[in-house]
C-alpha cells in the first residue's frame, strides 16, 4: 500500500479569497432582510406562522446564541404587519353573579371608548341620579304613593271600625292589636252590666263581634301583598325617575355600541341595576357610595387601539399569572379585597390573535407554567384562577371571570435537547407544537456564499453600531467562521460568537485609534479570546515540558505512542497528547481495557477496543485461536476516557507490544478504526494538531514531528498560522492516513506486509512480525495447556 | 309609645327650662274590653287572634308604665331637666285635662297604626286639639331639611295671631329657623304689622317672608307648604284653615310637626 505524502500548507487551511469581497468596507454593503442559509427554518417560520389549523404551534430549536429570538422577531414583525388587528377584550361586573365577572369583545381600539363612556357615564350617575332622588317631583310622587298605598291599608281598618260603631261594638286599639266589646255613648260597657243583658242580645252581640274580628283578621292578612305592591311601585317610580334622568346618557351609549349586543345588553343590566340600587343613590351627603360605582366601570383587559398589524408579544418571565393573568388584591385595614377591576390579563391575553414567544427553558422552569400553557392551547380559552386555587390549597371566595377564547400561536425557542426530550416523555406536546423549526448549526461555503456571508457580517455590524470592517477584516473572520465550524466547506452560523468577535474587534480597532476594522483587529479579538480561556491549557503543558506528564516527541519506543485527545471546558477547547501503552503476553484471546475495567472509560471506547481486539484476532489468528493477554491503558490519564478517536493509536500501539518493533514518538495519531482495518474520521482534529504543535514546540525545536490523521478529516482542518508556517517549511508534517497499514508503516518504517495467497504475510513486513509472535504465543499456550491437562488427567488417575 | 315624640318634648322642656311630665292612662275603654268571657286581641301584624283577659292586661299594662318610666328618664336625662311621670286610669283625653293648665304644652306623638302617612287622626289627637287649654303640639318624626323654615298661618284673629307668634318665637329662639307667614286668600300685612311680628319673632329681616295663600283647600296648602320648605307649621285652633271640612286629614298629611295654638 503506497504511503500518504505529507498534507501541504493549502490543504490544511481554506483561506478566503479576498477577490471574492467586492467592497472596501462593510458599509459598501447592503443590510440582509433574511438570514443565509436559514432556509429550513424560515420555511418552517412561515408556513406555522400561517397554518390557522389548531396544534401547529411552533418549537424553534437550535443551540444557545445562534440567534433564534432575532430571527423569529423579524420575521414575525414582517409576517404580522400584514394580519389582522385582533379585538379588545374587557371585564364588566356581572349584575346576576356578582363573583363572575362577564367578558365582552370589542374592535380593536373601541375598548378605550367604551371605558371612558362607561366612566363618564359613572360620573354622571353620581350627581344625577341624587338629584333627581332629591327633586321635589319624586318626593312628592313618592309620598303621594306612600300616602295613597297606607290609605288602602287604613281603608278596611277603617270600614271595620265603622261597621263595628254602627253595631254599638268599639274597635279598641292594645298594645299589640285590636279588640272588639260592646259600648255605648263611646264607652265601652261595664262586663258586669253586660252580664244583665238578655241572652238573645248577647247572641247577637258576641256574633257580631266574631264576624268583625274575623273581617279584621282577614283585612291584616291582606297587608303583606299591599306592602308588596307598595314596594313594587317604589321600584315602578325609581325606575321611571332614573329612566328620565339617564334615558339621554344611557340611550347615547347604547345608540353607539348598538353594533355590539353584548355591550347593548350590559347597559341594559346597567339600567336594571341604578333602579334596583336607587335608594342607595339617595340619602348620603358624599354621594353615592363608591363601591358602587365602581361598579359600572370597565377594566380594559386587552387594548389594541395602537396595535399594528396582529400582536407580537414576548414573555421573558413566562410564570402562570404572567401567561393567564392573574386577580390582585387591595390590603385595606389588614383584610384582602378584589373586585373585577383588579383582574390582570396575561400574555396570552394580549398576545390572542397574534404571536406568543416564549423561552422553553423558562417555561419549563416556572412552577405549573408549562401546565397552564398547555391547557389554554388545548382549550382555546383562557380561565383566570390563582395557582392556590387551581390546586385546591385555598378556599377562600374569589371572583371567576368569564374564560376569554384566545387564538394565539406560540413559539417556543429552545435548544435540541428539549425539543427531543418533550417530544419522547410530554405526550401533549407533539400534538400542541406540530411544527419544528431547526436552526441550522453551519452554512455551506461555496463560491456563492461569500456576498451573502459579507452582507450578514456587515448587517450585524450595523446592528451592534461598531466601526465599518475592511475586507480582510471580513476575510479573515469568514476563515474564522469555517474554524468554528471545524469544517473548510462550512461556516457556521452561530450568531453570539461572531457578534461577540466583531464586538471585541471593534474594542481593540478603538484601542489602536483605527477608524474602520481591520484584520489585525479581528486577530487580535480572537487570540486575546484564546487567552482569556487558556490557563488550564497552559498548566497541561506545562506539566509536559516539566516531564511531569511522559510525552516523547522525538525517537523510537516499544509499546508506546502518542494519542490525541481534545478537553472542552465551557465554550473553549484544546488538544494535548497522551501516551498510550500495551503490553502483550500469551493468553486467552483477550484484551483487557485499563481504562474500562478501571471505570474511567466510556461505552464507546469499550466499543472501539472490542472492535480492535476482533480485527486482531480476524487478521492474525487466521483460523486458529488468538492466544493473547494484552492489555491498553492512557497513561496518566486520571478523568476518563470516552470516544473511539484512540483506535488507531491502540492498534498501532499493541502490534508494536506484540510485535516488539518500536514506534517513533515524533508522532501522534487519531482516527478510529473499523474490523477491517479502515481508518474511519473523528472530530477536534484541528485543536488535538495545534496541541501536539504545542507540546513539541516547547520540547525543542520543530523538526520532522507530526500527526497521523484519518484522510477523511482532511476537509475539516483549519489550522493555526503558526502550524501552517511548519508545514510549509516542512518541519511538521501531517500524513492522512486510510488505513492502519499506512498508519503502521509511518510509526516503524517497516512494510506491513499484504497477505499473500497462502495467508503468509510477507518475509520481514511487520505483520510477518505479529504474527510469527502471536504463533509463538498460541505455542506457548498449548504447551501449557497440555501440561495443565496432563497434570489433571494424572490427579484423576490417583483418585 | 312614641320616643321620637318624647325626645322632642325634653328638648323643647330644656330649651324653655319647663319640667316634662309624663301621662301614663291606663285607658277604661280597654280595661272594661279585656273583661268579656268572649274577648279576643287581633294582632296587628299577624292578624292572629288570640284570648284576651285581664290578668294578662293588667301585667302587660304595668310593662308598659314601667317602660314608659325608664323612657322618659332617658329622654330627660339627655337634655337634663325635671320630669315627673302621672299614672292614671280612665279616658286619655280627661286624665290629660285634668292636668294640663293653659301654659302648658301638650306634645303628642304618633304610634301604631296612626303613624303610617294617611292614617286618620286619633280620637285623643282630635279630642285635645279641640279642647286643650294650652298649646298642642303634634310631633312627627321626619328627615330634618337644613334649610327648613317654620310656617305660621295667620288669619283675622288677632288674639289668636299672637299666640301663634309667641309659639313660633319660642320654637325659633333655638332653632333659628327663618321663618314663613302665610296669609289668607287675598289678604295683605303692612309693614307695621310685619316689622311687628319681626321684633316679637327677635330675627332679622332677611329670614321672615310673607306669602299669601291663594286658596285654603289641602292641596294648595301641601303644595305652598312644600314649596317653602316647611319644617315646622304653627296655626291657631281659630284659624280658618282649621275649619275647613279634611282639615284634621289635612294635619295628618302634612307629615310635618304642627303646634296648635287656643
Amino acid at each position: 500500500m503506497p504511503l500518504p505524502a505529507p498534507l501541504s500548507e493549502e490543504q490544511v487551511y481554506h483561506g478566503c479569497p479576498t477577490e471574492k469581497l467586492d467592497f472596501i468596507t462593510t458599509d459598501d454593503l447592503e443590510d440582509l432582510e433574511q438570514p443565509c442559509g436559514q432556509d429550513r427554518v424560515l420555511r418552517a417560520l412561515e408556513f406555522g406562522a400561517s397554518m390557522q389549523a389548531s396544534g401547529f404551534n411552533l418549537f424553534v430549536l437550535g443551540p444557545s446564541g445562534a440567534g433564534k429570538h432575532e430571527l423569529v422577531e423579524r420575521f414575525l414583525s414582517q409576517h404580522a404587519a400584514r394580519q389582522p388587528v385582533p379585538p379588545d377584550w374587557c371585564h364588566v361586573f356581572n349584575f346576576g353573579f356578582s363573583d363572575r365577572p362577564k367578558a365582552i369583545q370589542l374592535p380593536a381600539g373601541e375598548g378605550q371608548q367604551f371605558k371612558k363612556g362607561m366612566d363618564d357615564l359613572a360620573e354622571e350617575l353620581r350627581t344625577a341620579i341624587p338629584a333627581a332622588f332629591e327633586s321635589e317631583e319624586y318626593q312628592a310622587r313618592l309620598q303621594e304613593l306612600q300616602e295613597e298605598m297606607a290609605k288602602r291599608q287604613h281603608q278596611g281598618l277603617f270600614e271595620i271600625q265603622e261597621e263595628a260603631n254602627r253595631n254599638n261594638i268599639a274597635m279598641i286599639t292594645t298594645p299589640a292589636g285590636f279588640t272588639f266589646a260592646p259600648m255605648r255613648k263611646g264607652e265601652v260597657i261595664d262586663p258586669e252590666e253586660y252580664k244583665t243583658f238578655s241572652d238573645e242580645e248577647k247572641q247577637l252581640i258576641e256574633s257580631k263581634v266574631e264576624e268583625l274580628q274575623k273581617k279584621l283578621q282577614q283585612t291584616i292578612q291582606q297587608v303583606p301583598r299591599l306592602r308588596k305592591e307598595v314596594r313594587e311601585r317604589v321600584h315602578a317610580l325609581n325606575e321611571e325617575m332614573v329612566q328620565l334622568t339617564l334615558g339621554g346618557p344611557i340611550g347615547e351609549l347604547r345608540e353607539k355600541w348598538s353594533h355590539l349586543p353584548d355591550v347593548v345588553d350590559y347597559l341594559d343590566a346597567v339600567r336594571e341595576d341604578v333602579v334596583e340600587h336607587a335608594e342607595a343613590f339617595q340619602g348620603s351627603d358624599n354621594g353615592p357610595p363608591a363601591g358602587l360605582l365602581a361598579r359600572y366601570r370597565v377594566n380594559l383587559l386587552v387594548d389594541n387601539a395602537d396595535t399594528l398589524g396582529a400582536p407580537i408579544i414576548y414573555e421573558d418571565l413566562p410564570n402562570h399569572q404572567h401567561l393567564a393573568g392573574q386577580i390582585e388584591h387591595r390590603a385595606h385595614q389588614g383584610n384582602l379585597y378584589t373586585d373585577f377591576t383588579l383582574i390582570r390579563g396575561g400574555s396570552v391575553h394580549r398576545a390572542s390573535g397574534g404571536y406568543l414567544i416564549i423561552d422553553a427553558r423558562r417555561v419549563l422552569t416556572q412552577p405549573m407554567a408549562w401546565e397552564s400553557l398547555k391547557r389554554i392551547l388545548f382549550s382555546g380559552e383562557i380561565r383566570i384562577e390563582s395557582l392556590e386555587r387551581l390546586y385546591g390549597l385555598v378556599s377562600t371566595v374569589s371572583l371567576q371571570p368569564e374564560p376569554i377564547p384566545v387564538s394565539v400561536k406560540v413559539l417556543l425557542l429552545g435548544d435540541r435537547m428539549l425539543y427531543y426530550l418533550l417530544s419522547h416523555y410530554d405526550p401533549d406536546f407533539l400534538d400542541l407544537f406540530k411544527v419544528e423549526a431547526d436552526f441550522e448549526d453551519d452554512l455551506d461555503r461555496n463560491d456563492d456564499c461569500y456576498e451573502l456571508y459579507s452582507r450578514m457580517i456587515a448587517t450585524m455590524a450595523r446592528t451592534l453600531e461598531i466601526r465599518a470592517l475592511e475586507r480582510d477584516a471580513v476575510a479573515r473572520l469568514i476563515e474564522h467562521a469555517s474554524r468554528l465550524a471545524a469544517d473548510q466547506r462550512k461556516l457556521t452560523a452561530h450568531d453570539r460568537v461572531l457578534r461577540d468577535i466583531l464586538s471585541e474587534a471593534d474594542h481593540w480597532a478603538g484601542q489602536s485609534s483605527a477608524d474602520t476594522v481591520e484584520a489585525r483587529h479581528i486577530q487580535q479579538a480572537i487570540d486575546e479570546r484564546e487567552y482569556r480561556a487558556s490557563r488550564v491549557r497552559e498548566r497541561s503543558r506545562e506539566q509536559i515540558s516539566r516531564g511531569i506528564v511522559m510525552i516523547a516527541t522525538e525517537g523510537e519506543e516499544v509499546a508506546r505512542v502518542n494519542g490525541l485527545s481534545v478537553l472542552r471546558l465551557g465554550a473553549s477547547m484544546f488538544g494535548q497528547p497522551t501516551r498510550i501503552t500495551a503490553t502483550a503476553r500469551p493468553g486467552k484471546g483477550q484484551v483487557v481495557d485499563i481504562e474500562r475495567e478501571a471505570k474511567l472509560g466510556g461505552p464507546i471506547h469499550s466499543k472501539s477496543v472490542m472492535i480492535l481486539s476482533r480485527f486482531l484476532a480476524s487478521r492474525y489468528a487466521g483460523e486458529g485461536d488468538l492466544s493473547l493477554s494484552a492489555s491498553l491503558a492512557f497513561e496518566q490519564s486520571y478523568g476518563g476516557v470516552e470516544g473511539d478517536s484512540a483506535s488507531v493509536a491502540e492498534t498501532c500501539v499493541l502490534l508494536s507490544a506484540i510485535s516488539r518493533v518500536p514506534l517513533k514518538q515524533s508522532f501522534a495519531v487519531t482516527g478510529s478504526m473499523n474490523q477491517h482495518g479502515e481508518v474511519q474520521a473523528v472530530g477536534g482534529v484541528n485543536e488535538k494538531i495545534e496541541g501536539f504543535f504545542d507540546v513539541c514546540r516547547e520540547a525543542g525545536e520543530i523538526g520532522g514531528q507530526g500527526v497521523l490523521l484519518p484522510a477523511s478529516n482532511v476537509e475539516h482542518l483549519m489550522l493555526r498560522a503558526d502550524v501552517r508556517q511548519a508545514i510549509a517549511e516542512d518541519r511538521f508534517r501531517i500524513y492522512p492516513v486510510s488505513d492502519i497499514n499506512q498508519a503502521i508503516e509511518l510509526l516503524t518504517g517497516l512494510e506491513a506486509g499484504e497477505p499473500g495467497s497462502s495467508g503468509e504475510f510477507p518475509e520481514n513486513s511487520f505483520n510477518r512480525r505479529v504474527a510469527e509472535r502471536l504463533a509463538r504465543f498460541a505455542e506457548a499456550s498449548k504447551k501449557r495447556d497440555d501440561n495443565a491437562d496432563a497434570n489433571s488427567s494424572g490427579g484423576k488417575g490417583s483418585d | 309609645m312614641s320616643y321620637a315624640a318624647l325626645g322632642a318634648a325634653a328638648e323643647i322642656a330644656a330649651n324653655t327650662g319647663a319640667d316634662v311630665l309624663g301621662v301614663f292612662v291606663e285607658e277604661l275603654n280597654l280595661l272594661r274590653s279585656a273583661g268579656y268571657d268572649f274577648a279576643r286581641e287581633v294582632g296587628s301584624a299577624s292578624g292572629v287572634s288570640r284570648p284576651f283577659d285581664p290578668t294578662k292586661l293588667e301585667q302587660r299594662m304595668q310593662r308598659l308604665a314601667g317602660q314608659a318610666r325608664c323612657a322618659l328618664a332617658g329622654a330627660v336625662a339627655h337634655y337634663g331637666g325635671r320630669h315627673t311621670l302621672s299614672i292614671a286610669r280612665g279616658s286619655v283625653v280627661e286624665e290629660v285635662l285634668a292636668l294640663a293648665g293653659p301654659q302648658d304644652l301638650l306634645v303628642l306623638g304618633r304610634v301604631g297604626w296612626s303613624s303610617a302617612p294617611g292614617a286618620r287622626l286619633g280620637s285623643t289627637a282630635r279630642g285635645l286639639l279641640r279642647r286643650s287649654p294650652g298649646r298642642v303640639l303634634f310631633w312627627c318624626e321626619r328627615r330634618v331639611l337644613p334649610q327648613g323654615r317654620v310656617v305660621v298661618f295667620l288669619n283675622d284673629h288677632e288674639d289668636a295671631n299672637r299666640r301663634a307668634i309667641r309659639a313660633t318665637a319660642e320654637a325659633v329662639r333655638h332653632s333659628h329657623q327663618p321663618v314663613t307667614l302665610l296669609l289668607g286668600s287675598g289678604s295683605e300685612m303692612p309693614l307695621e304689622a310685619f316689622q311687628a311680628i319681626r321684633q316679637d319673632l327677635g330675627i332679622p329681616e332677611s329670614d321672615l317672608r310673607v306669602r299669601s295663600l291663594p286658596a285654603t283647600d289641602p292641596v294648595t296648602v301641601v303644595q305652598v307648604l312644600r314649596q317653602e320648605k316647611a319644617a315646622q307649621l304653627v296655626l291657631s285652633r281659630e284659624c280658618t284653615l282649621l275649619q275647613e271640612p279634611g282639615a284634621e286629614q289635612l294635619l295628618v298629611a302634612l307629615n310635618l310637626p304642627v303646634t296648635v295654638t287656643p
